[in-house]
């Protein structure tokens, strides 16, 4: 089992080091401007990331993306839920959910600006005004799609309401939920970058155009490769607490691997909920 | 003792509209156990989706112990057919089955005695912390059970709880269901299409005729307990079938 992990670990690793290598071996001799030697690249990238710049660009950048998220989510999920369980919400809010959902978030920059000013709480709102759709529409669909059976059964064993919200309805629309903030979260990281190249005085997206704007070809591609990074932990964060939580629902598609899966039969429970990745 | 007097039901808002069911009239004493006999489509869904306070009917009353059913009452439990979509399958098999239980008021300890006993009979013990979904069909209709027994209902509606069921784990369940039955003192209210299941199970059996019409009462007079081979064998047990059988043959085909 270790050895197989051994090996799977091995083969993800074949594709980046060859390419690390061949761009660090003709990058050495190129002396070309625009393209740095990788050795200089990760020299000047442990300069700035570890740790000088980390309280100045890195942890103001994440807080902001932090930040919006969670009130996406919050208000995603909440909207999401009651405009699944309401036909008459539903129906009148649609146009304008699909006006906002549809509006590229970077177009209210300048609005944001004079509003909120340059400070965080406008890169909050461009990070809330592109994120929160995929969440609240997918939280719409999984509420609609929420066995009928389960709730006959929750309402002939006189469950509240607010408990069928919470045992019921929330979980059974955790899939689509969970296939939103996905979602989301690669949304949330652009417009993070972007709102921070437009108006700032910090954060990584500043940090990569005023990079390239002092002519620090070195530093810019440092920020970009902080911030590819940054990307890749969040998602796997994020695909962590999503095995955790949605273990059921893997688990109920047959979809665990077989030593957790044990004696099953009839698998066809969840089906209908199977988390479909909407665009944003 | 439930009551049901010409019970009608018709689906929307036209009351012209072909009703689901016609003018049901019957009724079941305490821990009788009643099998609603009909072939699919005559509406035998729609009567017990209406007894147990899920959909209001359009005419007629409903009498639990003398009070009228507009709601699901307090004492009732509802089987579904469908366990794999009755069941939580966020839940372990021992959440599924307390889950109800403390919206009833039960405290924690008696609830999870309550699950503990109930998973008992039906044969689940020591599956406690598994999920519906690693069981195999028969065991999540099992627990769709001892959930409805762990609720402690006076009355026990079950909408062809067997149907998806192989025959073997059928037979098993209808022998769980009978020793269930005598030890819990429950009253039972069971729909099938299948006549033998009907005839095997139930003290007496109602034919319902598209739409939903009781054609016919049968009492069931085999010797308890029963036996899927010894009373299968009976000459009245056949006797029985073939009565039925004709009855349910003489109307028509409602598909």
């Amino acid at each position: 089992m270790t050895l197989r992990r051994l090996t799977l670990f091995a083969q993800h690793l074949v594709v980046p080091v060859v390419l690390l290598l061949a761009f660090g071996l003709w990058s050495a001799q190129a002396e070309d401007f625009f393209f740095p030697p990788l050795t200089e690249i990760v020299r000047v990238f442990a300069d700035n990331w570890l740790f000088d710049r980390v309280g100045s660009d890195l942890v103001p950048s994440v807080l902001r993306l932090l930040a919006g998220y969670a009130i996406s989510v919050v208000g995603g999920v909440t909207f999401g839920v009651l405009f699944g369980m309401s036909r008459i919400l539903r129906t009148a809010t649609d146009p304008v959910v699909q006006f906002l959902r549809a509006l590229p978030a970077p177009a209210l920059i300048p609005f944001a600006m004079l509003v909120f000013g340059t400070g965080n709480s406008s890169k909050v709102f461009i990070i809330v005004l592109g994120t929160m759709w995929p969440i609240l529409l997918n939280t719409l669909d999984g509420v609609r799609g929420v066995e009928e059976q389960q709730l006959d059964m929750a309402r002939s064993y006189r469950i509240p309401m607010t408990a069928r919200l919470a045992h019921i309805i929330l979980p059974a629309a955790s899939p689509r939920i969970f296939a939103g903030m996905r979602t989301s979260l690669g949304i949330g990281i652009i417009l993070m970058v972007v709102s921070e190249m437009v108006a700032s005085r910090n954060g990584i997206g500043y940090f990569v155009l005023q990079s390239q704007r002092s002519f620090e070809i070195p530093a810019m591609w440092g920020g970009v490769i902080l911030l590819g990074l940054l990307g890749l932990t969040l998602s796997w964060i994020f695909v962590r607490v999503e095995n955790r939580v949605l273990r059921w629902h893997r688990g109920a598609n047959g979809l665990l691997p077989e030593s957790d899966q044990s004696s099953k039969k009839a698998g066809s429970t969840a089906r209908k909920n199977a988390p479909e990745v909407n665009d944003a | 003792m439930l009551e049901v007097s010409r019970l009608r039901k018709v689906y929307g808002a036209d009351p012209q509209a072909a009703p689901a069911i016609d003018d049901v009239t019957f009724s079941v004493a305490d821990r009788e156990f009643v099998c609603i006999l009909g072939s699919s489509g005559c509406g035998k869904s729609t009567l017990l989706r209406c007894l147990s306070g899920l959909i209001p009917a359009t005419s007629g009353e409903i009498l639990l112990h003398g009070d009228p059913v507009l709601a699901p009452p307090k004492d009732m439990a509802f089987v579904f057919q469908d366990y794999s979509r009755s069941l939580l399958p966020w839940m372990t098999v021992a959440r599924n089955v307390s889950f109800p239980l403390r919206y009833k008021g039960v405290s924690k300890e008696d609830a999870q005695k309550a699950t503990e006993e109930a998973l008992e009979a039906v044969g689940l013990s020591g599956r406690q912390k598994r999920y519906p979904w690693q069981l195999s069909g028969g065991m999540q209709q099992r627990v769709a059970i001892a959930r409805a027994l762990a609720y402690r209902p006076k009355i026990l509606l079950m909408d062809e709880p067997f149907a998806s069921l192989d025959a073997q784990t059928r037979f098993d369940l209808e022998d769980l269901l009978l020793d269930i039955w005598r030890r819990f003192d429950v009253t039972v209210l069971f729909i099938t299409h299948d006549i033998d299941e009907a005839v095997y199970l139930a003290d007496r059996v109602l034919v319902l005729e598209a739409p939903a019409k009781v054609a016919l009462d049968v009492d069931i007079p085999l010797p308890r307990p029963r036996d899927q081979l010894k009373t299968k064998q009976l000459p009245e047990f056949a006797e029985l079938r073939t009565r039925l059988f004709s009855a349910i043959q003489r109307e028509p085909a409602a598909l």
